[in-house]
């Protein structure tokens, strides 16, 4: 008899337990598994399809810092939406939109952009400053390209496949098989502030690089621009390869 | 004489169910069978019971057609008041039924009760069981998401392939050959009136003839059951050392069937309702279907098994398992009941459990499945782009753009098909490395033909940053010594 007492004791605890609780069951709204195309919650869709290579916060991925105030001042809306939605051919950038045989409706793409800008993007960012265009406006000549480059970028960079003491090679021939003339221009002017490259204004303090400096290097970059041998087997590795001081930090 | 008892008496007179009703309520069952280990029968029922009231509740709002139960399943969560309440506890009270008329069963096989002359209550509770299972499996149809639109697809997938009759069976099950309008129709009907049906004759068989012959004693070690003279003993013991079975037997069966009910309903009220997942739209290729719960094991099997084992495991396994269950009681009708003295009896059901507890677990992760979207939704670690030149930092791109990252995980997200890559340069040189990317091999596709030579280097000069932390990634010693000599002077070799 005792045990049933004690018994009985327990499952009434066990209920009054259940009562203190909230009923967190409860399903939230709208249903627990959405259509992937009515997503237009811009977190939620940069998470999915864009942070794998642009970053988690927009910062500190291996492709374009989308989350720089400086790179979001320089890139317009329309460039930003073709670029979703088409791909850069030749990069690894692909194309999201459904039409080009991505996941993303045109509505999602523009949530994507208008989540980008208000995350991340500053007014006041450039006030006072010309930047120069986005695109380059005529192109460039590879022969002064080299001096800017000297000037400009060989300080962290260095000259050849080495690399630099602060950072490794962009003249690496395969790097450059990677990356558009576009991608070059626009690293040169916005820099990777995440990963300590600055913008164009600071590759040598106090000596902004020009519209036209930019362009030249960047045609003296494309220039250097050639396919490793089709098996990369090479005595050397350090030849195409800057030699990491890496590990898993 | 009041006037309830006029109305009792009424209603006897012309019933006469009194007697019966006190002759099973008294009847006499051994003192140790009144055990909390006999408790399990009886709450299978009570869950069962549970499941019919609350599936009519929910019958009066679901509509079965194709196009719109998704929506009324949305309803009933959203726009019923509790509603998402009574789906969870129809839903938990599933996985409860399951899993208690497994444990039922377990004890039954390790306190030997499908001995003589219990041969048939076993039988019908094998059909009992395959009927749970039917219920469950046919509910998560009803559920028609995308894992029951998907689940649905492999299990006639499977059904197709028995020989001559599978595409006649298939037709059977879906109304056509194809999951579409008339499918939903043909599950309600197995899941409402046709499974059910069957339950509750067979429940009552089984049931009529635990009466009739009496619940099991409990087994004790060397009291061997023998065809001619078993049922003596047991009238014997039953009146000998019994207990009526109310009220000394039936609180505990009650008071557990009680528990489980409140365990149901606290599951509900805490973990909630199941799903439904994803709109069950073929074209939407977003998903990752999974079974519930109790086919889990399924899922990991199908998934793990090898190409040549397939019609084996698939069609005859399922045979010979029922026909060893059912032949079971004819193959040990007699002899020792304890499960002290049935060795391989305890053994056989270890490793189920553990099996069948081995593929639920590897299903509830599936390695197996690539990781869809972690070529653009899993970030690669900050730390390992770091200091990292521009290189190695499109080669992470190419990781990521090839899609090699829903297969392979680094820091911890991504796909498990293949290894996790964290220290990739510590087990592999530069070469092994460029080879396995362009030739594939073990279980990888051979990548060679889509990546060009410098998205390959990118890519291996990536993975070559990928080593432990004070440890020089992998070399090459030959490399060196041959690196060496093309840069020595041709002499200085000799």
């Amino acid at each position: 008899m005792k045990h049933r007492f004690a018994l009985l004791a327990l499952m009434l605890a066990a209920l009054l337990a259940l009562a203190g609780c909230s009923l967190r069951g409860k399903p939230g709204p709208g249903p627990e598994v959405p259509r992937p195309d009515s997503v237009l919650d811009p977190v939620v869709l940069y998470r999915e399809n864009c942070s794998a290579c642009h970053g988690a916060e927009g910062k500190h991925g291996p492709a374009m810092t989308l989350g720089d105030p400086v790179y979001l001042a320089i890139v317009d809306d329309d460039v930003l939406r073709t670029t979703i939605s088409k791909g850069r051919t030749g990069t690894a950038m692909s194309a999201f939109a459904q039409k080009e045989g991505g996941m993303l409706t045109a509505q999602q793409i523009d949530a994507i952009i208008h989540g980008i800008r208000q995350r991340w993007s500053q007014p006041n960012v450039l006030s006072g400053v010309v930047a120069p265009p986005y695109a380059a406006k005529a192109p460039g000549n590879p022969q002064p390209g080299q001096a800017v480059y000297n000037t400009f970028c060989a300080s962290c960079h260095g000259n050849g496949n080495q690399g630099g003491s602060k950072a490794g090679s962009v003249t690496n021939g395969a790097y450059l098989s990677l990356i558009s003339d576009q991608g070059l221009r626009t690293l040169v002017i916005a820099g990777r502030p995440d990963f300590n490259a600055p913008d164009w204004r600071s590759n040598v303090p106090g000596h902004p690089m020009s519209d036209q400096e930019i362009s030249d290097v960047v045609a003296w970059l494309a220039a250097q621009r050639r396919q490793p041998s089709p098996v990369p087997y090479t005595a050397n590795p350090s030849s195409t390869a800057n030699s990491s001081p890496g590990g898993v930090h | 004489m009041s006037r309830l008892k006029q109305i009792g008496n009424w209603f006897e007179q012309r019933l006469q169910i009194a007697g019966v009703i006190r002759e099973t309520a008294t009847h006499p069952v051994p003192r140790q069978s009144a055990s909390w280990w006999y408790v399990f029968g009886s709450a299978a029922l009570t869950i069962f019971i549970l499941q019919v009231f609350t599936g009519i509740m929910l019958a009066l709002i679901y509509v079965p057609s194709a196009g719109e139960a998704w929506n009324s399943l949305q309803y009933l969560n959203h726009d019923v008041t509790l509603g998402w309440f009574l789906r969870g506890v129809h839903g938990w009270g599933s996985n409860f039924m399951v899993a208690v008329v497994l444990i039922h069963m377990a004890q039954v096989f390790l306190f030997g009760a499908y001995k003589f002359p219990r041969e048939l209550t076993w039988i019908l509770g094998v059909f009992l069981l395959l009927m749970t299972l039917g219920m469950a499996f046919t509910g998560q149809v009803l559920r028609f998401d995308q894992d029951a639109y998907w689940g649905l697809g492999i299990g006639v997938a499977i059904m197709g392939r028995v020989p001559i009759l599978g595409a006649s069976l298939v037709h059977l099950l879906l109304g056509g050959p194809i999951i579409a309008g008339d499918t939903l129709s043909r599950f309600f009907a197995l899941h409402v009136f046709v499974i059910p049906g069957l339950l509750i004759g067979f429940v009552s068989l089984h049931l009529l003839m635990v009466l009739k012959l009496g619940i099991n004693e409990w087994p004790m070690p060397g009291r061997i059951v023998r065809r001619s003279t078993y049922v003596q003993e047991y009238h014997e013991m039953a009146h000998r050392d019994g207990v009526p079975f109310v009220p000394d037997a039936v609180w505990k069966d009650m008071f557990f069937s009680a528990a489980i009910i409140v365990s149901v309903m606290a599951c509900a009220a805490y973990f909630g309702p199941f799903g439904p997942s994803g709109y069950p739209d073929p074209t939407i290729v977003q998903t990752i279907p999974k079974p519930d719960f109790f086919f889990l094991w399924i899922y990991a099997m199908l998934a793990l098994l090898p190409p040549q084992m397939e019609t084996a495991i698939l069609l005859i396994a399922p045979v010979v398992v029922l026909g060893f269950l059912i032949l079971l009681p004819f193959l040990s009708g007699e002899g020792e009941k304890s499960w002290k003295r049935r060795p391989i009896a305890v053994v056989t059901v270890l490793l189920i459990a553990v099996a069948l507890g081995t593929f639920t677990k590897l299903a509830t992760y599936s390695p197996w499945s690539p990781v869809m979207d972690g070529w653009s939704g899993d970030p690669v670690p900050v730390e390992y782009l770091n200091g990292r030149s521009p290189l190695e930092r499109q080669g992470a791109l190419v990781f990521q753009v090839k899609q090699c990252r829903n297969c392979h995980s680094i820091g911890d997200s991504g796909g498990k098909r293949g290894p996790a890559l964290d220290t990739i340069a510590t087990t592999l040189t530069r070469d092994q490395l460029v080879r396995q990317v362009i030739q594939g091999g073990g279980n990888m596709p051979a990548y060679g033909k889509n990546l060009n030579p410098a998205e390959v280097t990118a890519l291996v000069s990536f993975l070559e940053t990928l080593h432990l932390p004070g440890r020089p990634p992998a070399r090459d010693a030959a490399q060196a010594t041959v690196t060496k000599q093309e840069n020595s002077p041709p002499a200085s070799n000799r």
